[in-house]
């Protein structure tokens, strides 16, 4: 279901929030559920963009953080971490929402029909979030593995 | 369904007796209303004793959506209300951005009504299926911005969509509006409906989707979009760097036909002081955009030093520099913007309340209102302090603030003196920044707009664009008739009418175009013109209804009267003779009765309303 991405084993791969650039328009999250189903609609959207006052803006999206809290709160270990993507295990996945808890950055949904999680996979090196930014508010950046605070 | 961008369901909620039920929009509803504004058109008239004080508990509000939200088509993310309007006692209809719209589809459904009254103050949460009327009334009293952030913690979720009421909506002001995030369905007191009601707000969140019928045809749109939207200068350039501001400097200085000092004067001598260009330039903090809209007109500006240093808000746009600005005589943006960001807290059109305002000033000018009315102020033209200070006192309706509670046309009628004549209004509903005076098609177009004094019946964009001759008057029943049928499309998909520049003016066969993929309907041009027509003709029904006749459709005295006296619009008006010509000319062309300005049977059975037409001939 998730493409990896083929990464030098060096770095990893982040979605960079610009808040100053972000209008708030959520064509990020349109076009991410458009890109994976087909579909218009924020609850298959990977990404999502929080308002909190008039200039304040959170994004959401997973960080491939160090800890991968997400992988140690996974009970039935349906999930892993290959190519810069955490990826799901449908068949070991019992759809319990851990990881969903479990992430600080709030990166992980439940597919709101399979009740799968659905997480960032980059649409295999070429995300449609930042293609479609009519603001170029998102960019991809590459961080070494290792980083202090994420 | 067989269509694509519907839900084919609509939720009603009855507040008295707390249930909820559905009603199906069939293939054949869908294809016949579009949605939004046909939807609600054909369902007040079906509903609603057009007799009835708005604010009687059988009033209905709709909150509708097209088969456009959701999706990421350009400048649709919003959505729709209608109602019997406090304030014309007329159809009304207010359009809004905000996300609210995208999560009605993806809960399920199209749009929902909402009729009776709640015993205490409520909220209606709708969480996909599930349907509650909440207690709100820890939220009664409180700021929209305050209350959409405590229901979205008492729900739990930070990111769920949230419309409401201000204290003016609460305390029945006539022009009170509904907020979503930062945006306003400003105009008509659909707010003041709502507070009736007991409603304090709408929440709404959903997990579904929505799609369109013909993907490959409509991302070859999108591609078409993205292309021609370079070529057109106000959606590359000018409504993404300056916003609706912009227009202060084309329609205020170059024109001379920027309403002033309530509307003595239409060029305002201070126009650099509250340009576009400033703001953008001393004032601004972000863009911000409507739910998948690429323009990102909206800009969030604050006073950075000045007397009013600290206000912030998303806005002003042009309306309300016009309103609270060059017609109050205020050449103090962060004045405006502090106004701007006070109506939306408290919940109240600014359109509405700075030319009610105006209107004051000019009756105290004229010792119609005194300082024993006042409470000991100077009510003068420039009173930024009577401004700001007077918007709370409105939404409380404390003191004076009762009387600006009931907009320019009731207080014209209290005052009197002959106040009626620049009460600037038409069926009750103040008249925006676009001149009735320096465009004939808006002199004809105010006259005859279902709303009144709107500038989204009519659009006045042509005219600016030289696309038609703003001078001229043969011609022009045609014209403005086709910008109503393009503002009524444009309002039942659901949809900004910026598209206007590169769709049409008028309605053309590039809506047909955009409208096809989505929905699969396959609709041909006439079919479309046909559909605008049911539409219109289901509102002025349900006016008509209500007393509305050819007598009805005019303009202050004051632009039949005095032409503008001064700048580069000098000398322009339409004067009775010739407003005479014209709605002849426009009932002919609409096949409504010229004496009477009702729609004649033949007319209605041509597009399909034998019903209603039966309806006018029982209920008149």
């Amino acid at each position: 279901m998730t493409m990896s991405v083929v990464l030098s084993q060096e770095k990893k791969p982040l979605i960079r929030f610009d808040l100053k650039k972000c209008a708030y328009c959520k064509i990020c999250e349109l076009s991410c559920s458009h890109r994976h189903y087909k579909k218009f609609g924020d609850a298959l959207s990977r990404i999502t963009i929080i308002r909190k006052g008039p200039t304040m803006l959170k994004c959401f999206i997973c960080t491939r953080c160090d800890k991968r809290f997400c992988i140690g709160a996974c009970p039935t270990k349906a999930l892993s971490y290959k190519g810069g993507n955490i990826e799901v295990d449908p068949s070991l996945c019992n759809s319990c929402g851990d990881c969903v808890e479990a992430c600080p950055f709030h990166g992980i949904k439940l597919h709101p029909e399979t009740k799968l999680p659905i997480i960032c996979d980059l649409c295999g090196g070429d995300p449609s979030c930042i293609k479609e930014c009519p603001k170029g508010a998102l960019s991809l950046i590459w961080l070494p593995e290792s980083r202090k605070g994420y | 369904m067989k269509y694509s961008g519907y839900k084919g369901k609509i939720l009603r909620v009855n507040l008295t007796t707390r249930k909820f039920s559905t009603v199906e929009v069939t293939d054949e509803f869908a294809r016949k209303y579009l949605g939004g504004n046909g939807f609600a058109a054909r369902h007040l008239f079906d509903l609603v004793d057009p007799k009835i004080d708005a604010f009687d508990a059988s009033n209905v509000v709709a909150m509708m959506t097209g088969p456009f939200q959701g999706i990421n088509i350009p400048t649709a993310g919003k959505y729709y209300m209608a109602t019997k309007s406090p304030l014309t006692n007329g159809y009304f209809d207010s359009v809004s951005g905000g996300h609210i719209g995208a999560q009605i589809k993806y809960a399920g459904y199209d749009g929902i009504l909402i009729t009776g009254k709640a015993d205490r103050p409520s909220y209606i949460f709708i969480d996909d299926g599930k349907v509650e009327i909440r207690l709100a009334e820890k939220f009664w009293g409180r700021l929209t911005g305050e209350t959409q952030e405590l229901v979205k913690e008492e729900i739990g979720d930070p990111n769920l969509c949230v419309s409401a009421i201000g204290p003016a909506g609460e305390n029945l002001v006539r022009y009170a509006c509904v907020i979503t995030e930062y945006r306003a369905a400003g105009r008509g007191g659909v707010g003041a409906v709502l507070g009736s009601k007991k409603v304090k707000a709408i929440a709404v969140r959903g997990s579904g989707t929505n799609e369109v019928s013909d993907p490959e045809a409509f991302d070859a749109w999108m591609k078409w979009y993205k292309e021609e939207a370079k070529k057109v200068p106000a959606l590359a350039t000018g409504l993404p760097t300056y916003g609706t501001p912009a227009l202060v400097a084309s329609i205020g200085k170059m024109l001379g036909a920027m309403g002033s000092y309530n509307h003595k004067t239409e060029f305002f001598e201070n126009w650099e002081n509250i340009s576009g260009e400033r703001l953008k330039k001393e004032f601004w903090d972000k863009d911000t955009a409507c739910p998948a809209c690429p323009i990102a007109c909206s800009k969030v500006f604050s006073a950075k030093s000045g007397k009013w240093k600290g206000a912030i808000s998303e806005g002003p746009e042009y309306e309300t520099i016009y309103s609270l600005g060059s017609m109050c005589g205020i050449d103090d943006l962060g004045a405006i913007i502090k106004g701007d960001s006070l109506c939306d807290e408290w919940g109240m059109d600014t359109v509405s309340y700075g030319v009610t305002i105006a209107f004051m000033m000019e009756a105290y000018e004229k010792g119609l209102i005194t300082k024993e009315n006042t409470g000991g102020l100077e009510f003068n033209f420039g009173n930024d302090d009577v401004m700001v200070s007077h918007i709370e006192k409105t939404a409380k309706r404390e003191g004076i603030g009762n009387l600006i509670a009931e907009g320019s046309l009731r207080i014209a009628r209290t005052v009197g003196g002959g106040s009626e004549r620049f009460a600037i209004q038409v069926k009750g509903l103040e008249i925006p920044g676009h001149s009735a005076r320096a465009l004939r098609g808006m002199a004809l177009g105010y006259s005859t707009a279902t709303r009144g004094g709107s500038h989204h019946d009519p659009r006045p964009t042509g005219e600016y664009a030289g696309v038609s001759d703003r001078k001229a008057v043969e011609g022009k029943a045609s014209w403005v008739i086709g910008t109503q049928q393009m503002t009524t499309i444009g309002d039942s998909l659901v949809q900004c009418h910026f598209l206007e520049r590169l769709l049409g003016f008028t309605l053309t066969q590039k809506y047909v175009d955009m409208i096809n993929p989505v929905t699969g309907f396959g609709y041909t041009f006439q079919e479309l013109v046909d559909v605008a027509e049911r539409i219109l003709d289901l509102e002025r029904a349900f006016n008509v209804r209500t007393g509305i006749r050819r007598k009805d459709d005019t303009l202050p005295r004051r632009f039949l009267e005095e032409p503008i006296p001064e700048g580069p619009s000098q000398g322009m008006y339409t004067d009775e003779p010739t407003l005479n010509r014209m709605l002849d000319e426009f009932y002919a062309l609409k096949g409504w009765d010229p004496g009477t300005g009702i729609p004649t049977r033949q007319k209605l059975v041509r597009i399909g309303l034998e019903d209603v037409a039966d309806r006018l001939e029982q209920g008149l």
